[in-house]
């Protein structure tokens, strides 16, 4: 059994209630770090914990708050992503709705950290349930003096806001979040400059996903080394993997970082459902380039699924078996993108909806030759060209399927 | 630093993009989204190109240079890109004659087929020529197109005055949405929806009017295609000259680009280097004013009355009629009014004839704010041309002051949002809370005229000793630090209706290193005790080192009152005017003024010098038809002291002939001397004679672009004028039971001599109706009024009728009517304010039956 840092009282009931959580020495890494260790002393310990982000990019937190200039006059700020937009990820809403003082006290040590006096918890329209039950847990803290004008009776004030989504996945994108807490349409921005320096309201902003966060108090209880000593040296901890489709226990997961794709689905999922084959793997949400079923023997590994042309993302593992076209999963993929592109780039605006419409018309039995070619032609139009990681994750997707299963679709244009 | 574009080393600014750096030094690379005087997007990404030692491919709209950048914008494989970007946007973008292999011989074979509205090609397209994705196709040498096109079948959008939106041309390119909020403040323009639905729209689809658009044109001028037209441009040809010249309606001086075709305006364009305007302009110049000029209003020839009847006569016979007529009067029988919207040369004669012909010492001037002429001339100060537009900008600190800036003055409005997003602050002062007050640090909705008490209380809780060396009289300081000790806080903020923490914060700001401007509109000065609330500001500006602006409205209200100083007479206002007149003594008027006559009175010869028929030609003996600014060339001194030449445009109109060629000949026909004036540069090479001030102006010089200003101090000077003694007024505005509601005026410039724009024009009628009038929300509920209802408002002495405009610009108790409001027959807004003497008043409101 590996030790398990995030999910380990889940099955506590009422693990929600701060009293419950407190019984479990609950707060005691945020009572620590905001009474007895320096904000210098905290961001050395998290970026010695190699703690790489879990909302999909896998910066290392630790430098991301170090980005953050000291001197200035202005607010900062912090925004927790909790959009879950990815398609097949739902690891931040088990956290929020089982634990969500484990990511409060997150938010606490990192607002501490970085001196932050604001924080927003950006969450996704559909986590109506989630949103209450943080409200509550916030109003909780706030009661017990966890939060408020003096956190655990220091100087430091800290108040958290939870701002609700309206069902954009774009919104996810930091920046797409920044424009949208401020109530903008959920556009991208350019970068540079980043949010480390112009971010929400034009402040220097930290931008972190909820995973990402619960992690602290870990950290902070037992210190950066046994943090790493759980997963692999250049990538700490452990990781909550959302397993779905055909596997036989679909479910989180959380293990340490760094194990093996086939150990995931087959030891920890159950293997494939009704003994079927298994015939390809999305490792880390849909935005990552489709794996055969000869490629999982990986270790999930930021460094070497890209090695193997994937991404390890949001660490969502959708697995896909031999009864399921190949279609049908360009279909879901291109009716995603073309729905949530955001607009505002021409590449991925014109070109997701147009790989739809194609896809569509190949799938209602009416492809033609040239339909292969200008699926691909459209999509490598993206990659790399336009302005926010949406166009090129959905371009190296479709590129990838189009190049790994070309065989197959060939066949469905033809018959 | 250097960098390197297309092996080419360049010097490079590093507040410059690429694409920018890139044009400047005659490198060309596709661009579609992007706009010189608009923050960088990156949505189109036909501008990308490759950096040495970087992955991928950068946006050259929104790339920065570094030292030593290496930088690559012209590849096969570049083209190619660009060419699959281009070939996507087109798509979506009726495409047909883009890549019809015909284009360049399609001209020759088609007459105009432009009449339809739904445009499936550019043939029908009013951009057809003009437009960029064209210049883009051209470019990049698009040839076909390997997908079916799409045609997104979105109805176009009609029901808006001056242009309409058809975004089946869209390239969502974002440029209008970026001009509108950016530049403009406006913000009526979005984004809406997302993916391959995204499209350009407003809030829930309503029409602009109905939501605050200004129609300044600002975001038709971006629009890269044509979805955004003028809408009665649309189905004319292309121009076959363009010309340049100055707008004479406000007092910006905007420069606008004319396009004509076979002696007929198409269309009125702010030029993009215009040194007021840099590209804006607002609805008066970019629409109305082709309509203006060309309205059937317009007076085409001379007109005498003749048993009863104006009749047409020729030039000869009206001045014969009118000189002789004019003969008989002594000066001290004549009166005369002289527009603020004539030119400087036009105003010279005018004034020339009155002083030295008709020898009379009655002249007035539509000067909107005498009190401030006044205030100059008392406390010895220059408030009129003391600042710089451009200036206002780079302030840190602006108090904007009972204006609805916007509206009046829209270059100063630019300027001002320019200097906020540049981080300053904007303090707005007003009981009237107008829509662009939502860009206000912070907004002091006021009760009405306690203008003076605000500043005086800011002025004491900014007080200190070390504020002494600001004045240069020690013993004046006591004395107004004494006055302002007297203050009592608690009074002061319940008689302004402002809380503690809102003058606190107030004076905060105040006391902020940087630039200050002190800048105020017509409200200001309305109330009897304006010179109050002029001393007050004064004083305050004194003490913390801020600049006043006054605003004007009128072309060349400047250059009409410079233009007097040979004259003894002059600056009489509106209501020195009517007094004159009604006191009996004039018998005779001569009036190229927009000033509203609807009785003779004691008067027996009224002559009317306008271009446009109105209520005057009722009771006018004798009728010149005045050409406009476009018929004609001349100069004007903008609102900043600044002189601008403008030039003819078009021929006179009908009969209609420049004001100071009618003025010259009536003057030569009364034998007066000195009226062979043949162009208006020999009037100038006169004034520059007679005017120190006018000294350096040379048409030659003004045409090259030299920039010459009337009395200007430099921004930054010390301030050295003295301090003024200060008197506060009454507290209490006069209503009562019977008489519940205050009236206030709104003044701007949506008036051209005698033609009032948001009364003749459906359009601007349409987004600010001069007959409105407008009532808070609370209490036209209380009194049952709903919107466009018919009513009268009635003071003590007079009435005026008008709608009802339920509106959130008033606070409860108060009623705002357009001083333009004249009404055919009917007594004005303006009337009912001079007849009265006083500039607020309590009035009720009937509804009509
Ligand atoms: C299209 C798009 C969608 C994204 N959606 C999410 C999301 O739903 N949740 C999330 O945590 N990060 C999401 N991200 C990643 C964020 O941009 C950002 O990298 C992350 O929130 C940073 O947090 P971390 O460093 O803690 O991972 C998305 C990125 C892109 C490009
Ligand atoms: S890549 Fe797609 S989602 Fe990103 S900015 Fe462009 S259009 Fe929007
Ligand atoms: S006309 Fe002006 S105010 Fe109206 S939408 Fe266009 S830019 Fe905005
Ligand atoms: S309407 Fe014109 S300016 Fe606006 S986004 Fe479309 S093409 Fe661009
Ligand atoms: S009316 Fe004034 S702001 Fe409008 S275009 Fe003319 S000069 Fe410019
Ligand atoms: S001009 Fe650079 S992306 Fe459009």
């Amino acid at each position: 059994m590996t030790e398990k840092l995030l999910t380990k009282h889940f099955g506590t009931e009422n693990l929600f209630r701060i009293d419950v959580y407190l019984k479990l020495n609950g707060y005691q890494s945020a009572r620590k770090a905001v009474l007895e260790m320096m904000p210098e002393e905290i961001l050395n310990e998290v970026k010695a914990a190699n703690l790489r982000g879990r909302g999909g990019a896998g910066f290392p937190a630790g430098v991301k708050w170090a980005f953050i200039p000291k001197d200035v006059q202005k607010p900062k700020y912090l925004c927790v992503n909790a959009d879950e937009g990815e398609p097949g990820t739902f690891k931040d809403r088990y956290i929020m709705n089982h634990n969500p003082h484990l990511l409060l006290e997150g938010i606490i040590i990192a607002s501490f950290c970085v001196g932050i006096n604001t924080a927003f918890i950006y969450i996704r329209g559909e986590y109506e349930m989630v949103a209450k039950r943080l409200e509550q847990a916030i109003a909780e803290a706030y009661a017990n003096g966890f939060l408020g004008k003096k956190v655990f009776g220091s100087d430091f004030h800290l108040e958290v806001i939870v701002h609700r989504g309206a069902g954009a996945y774009i919104c996810g994108e930091e920046t797409a979040l920044l424009e949208s807490i401020e109530g903008k349409p959920g556009n991208p921005r350019l970068k540079p400059p980043f949010p480390a320096s112009i971010g929400l309201f034009k402040c220097p902003t930290v931008v972190n996903n909820v995973e990402t966060l619960s992690n602290m108090p870990f950290i902070i209880a037992f210190g950066a080394e046994k943090f790493r000593r759980l997963g692999l040296q250049n990538d700490g901890g452990t990781r909550i993997f959302s397993v779905s489709g055909k596997v036989k226990e679909p479910g989180i997961y959380e293990l340490p970082t760094g194990i093996s794709l086939r150990e995931i689905i087959f030891n920890h999922a159950g293997g494939i459902q009704e003994g079927k084959r298994l015939k390809a793997v999305i490792p880390g949400g849909i935005s990552a380039p489709i794996l055969k079923a000869d490629e999982i023997d990986i270790h999930m590994d930021f460094d070497l699924l890209i090695e193997a042309k994937s991404m390890l993302g949001s660490a969502a593992i959708i697995v896909i078996d031999e009864d399921t076209s190949i279609l049908d999963v360009l279909k879901i993929i291109t009716t995603f993108y073309s729905h949530e592109s955001c607009g505002k780039c021409s590449p991925c605006r014109i070109g997701n909806s147009w790989i739809h419409k194609i896809v569509m018309r190949i799938k209602e039995g009416k492809g033609e030759k040239d339909d292969i070619e200008n699926i691909i032609r459209l999509a490598s139009n993206m990659v790399g060209k336009t302005l926010c990681p949406l166009g090129d994750a959905a371009g190296m997707a479709i590129l990838t399927i189009m190049e790994k299963f070309m065989k197959e679709i060939e066949s469905c244009i033809e018959n | 630093m250097k960098i390197i574009i297309d092996k080419k080393e360049i010097i490079a600014e590093n507040n410059k993009t690429i694409l920018d750096i890139a044009r400047e030094n005659d490198i060309y690379i596709p661009s579609l989204c992007n706009h010189s005087k608009l923050s960088p997007y990156g949505a189109c990404r036909l501008c990308i190109v490759e950096i040495k030692g970087r992955k991928g491919y950068f946006p050259s709209c929104s790339i920065f240079p570094e030292e030593g950048m290496n930088i690559k914008t012209d590849s096969p494989k570049l083209k190619r890109l660009r060419r699959n970007i281009l070939e996507l946007i087109l798509l979506e973008h009726p495409n047909a004659c883009l890549i019809c292999g015909e284009k360049e011989n399609c001209d020759e074979y088609k007459s105009t087929i432009r009449k339809v509205s739904e445009v499936t090609g550019c043939v029908l397209c009013p951009s057809n020529g003009t437009c960029e994705l064209q210049e883009v196709v051209n470019a990049l040498n698009l040839k076909s197109i390997r997908f079916p096109s799409l045609y997104r079948d979105s109805e176009i959008r009609k029901n808006d005055p001056f242009f309409d939106r058809n975004y089946n041309l869209c390239i969502l390119c974002g440029r209008c949405v970026r001009v509108c909020h950016e530049i403009r403040g406006v913000s009526v323009l979005s984004f809406v929806y997302r993916g391959s639905k995204t499209t350009i729209g407003t809030v829930l689809d309503w029409n602009l009017h109905e939501l605050g658009c200004q129609f300044c044109g600002a975001c038709v001028d971006v629009c890269p295609t044509g979805a955004l037209t003028e809408k009665s441009k649309k189905y004319e040809q292309s121009p076959d000259r363009k010309e340049r010249t100055i707008c004479g309606i406000c007092s910006m001086g905007c420069e606008l680009e004319v396009e004509i075709r076979n002696g007929r305006i198409l269309s009125c364009y702010p030029r993009k280097d215009g040194p007021v305007n840099e590209g804006q302009a607002c609805v008066r110049g970019r629409f109305a004013l082709k309509e203006i000029v060309c309205h059937p209003k317009r007076i085409h020839y001379p007109l005498i009355r003749k048993k009863k009847k104006l009749e047409e006569v020729s030039w000869d016979e009206a001045i014969d009629f009118i000189a002789e007529k004019l003969k008989t009067y002594k000066g001290s029988q004549v009166a005369c009014i002289l527009s603020s919207q004539v030119s400087c040369e036009d105003s010279y004669v005018f004034q020339k004839f009155a002083n030295n012909v008709l020898k009379t010492k009655n002249i007035g001037t539509i000067a909107a704010n005498p009190d401030l002429e006044r205030f100059s001339q008392k406390s010895d100060c220059e408030l009129m041309s003391n600042f710089r537009i451009r200036d206002i900008s780079k302030a840190k600190v602006i108090f904007l002051i009972d204006s609805n800036v916007s509206v009046s003055n829209p270059i100063i409005w630019i300027e001002i949002l320019k200097a906020v997003s540049n981080g300053a602050k904007l303090v707005v002062i007003d009981s009237l809370r107008w829509p662009y007050s939502r860009q206000a640090t912070i907004c002091l909705q006021i009760k009405p005229g306690t203008e003076s008490y605000l500043f005086a209380l800011i002025a004491k809780l900014l007080l200190g000793e070390e504020q002494e060396e600001n004045f240069p009289n020690t013993e004046y300081f006591n004395f107004y630090r004494e006055f302002l000790s007297k203050i009592q806080m608690s009074e002061a903020l319940e008689a302004i209706g402002i809380e503690e923490k809102e003058a606190k914060k107030t004076a905060e700001i105040l006391n902020e290193d940087g630039l200050k401007y002190f800048i105020f509109g017509s409200g200001f000065t309305q109330y009897s005790w304006g010179i109050s609330n002029l001393t007050s500001l004064w004083n305050l500006s004194l003490q913390t080192q801020a600049r006043v602006i006054p605003l004007t409205f009128e072309s060349n209200l400047k250059g009409v009152l410079q233009t007097s100083r040979p004259f003894s007479a002059m600056k009489k206002d509106f209501a020195e005017i009517y007094k004159i007149i009604s006191d009996g003594k004039i018998k005779a008027l001569y009036s190229n003024g927009p000033i509203p006559l609807y009785s003779k009175k004691s008067i027996e010869f009224i002559v009317v010098q306008d271009s446009f028929m109105n209520e005057n030609l009722m009771v006018a003996d004798a009728v010149l038809p005045a050409s406009t600014f476009l018929e004609t060339e001349g100069t004007f001194v903008n609102v900043e002291g600044r002189i601008q030449k403008f030039n003819k445009v078009i021929d006179p109109l009908g009969e209609s002939r420049p004001d100071w060629w009618i003025v010259a000949q009536l003057g030569k026909r009364m034998r007066g001397k000195g009226f062979d004036y043949k162009k208006p540069s020999e009037i100038m090479a006169e004034i520059k004679r007679k005017i120190p001030e006018f000294k350096n102006v040379s048409y030659n010089q003004l045409k090259k672009g030299i920039e010459i200003f009337i009395n200007h101090k430099e921004t930054g000077e010390k301030r050295e004028e003295k301090l003024t003694p200060l008197k506060l007024p009454p507290l209490l505005m006069d209503i009562n039971e019977e008489y519940p509601f205050i009236l206030l005026f709104e003044y701007n410039s949506d008036i051209y001599r005698g033609f009032v724009l948001n009364r003749e024009i459906k359009g601007m009628k349409l987004i600010r109706n001069s007959r409105w009038i407008q009532i808070n929300t609370e209490d036209a509920k209380k009194l049952e009024l709903t919107d466009g209802e018919s009513i009268v408002v009635e003071s003590e002495l007079r009435r005026f009728k008008g709608y009802v405009r339920i509106s959130e610009v008033v606070p409860s108790g108060i009623v705002l009517a357009s001083f333009l409001s004249n009404e055919e027959k009917d007594f004005s807004a303006a009337h009912m304010m001079f007849f009265s003497g006083l500039k607020t008043l309590p009035i009720k409101i009937k509804r009509e039956c």
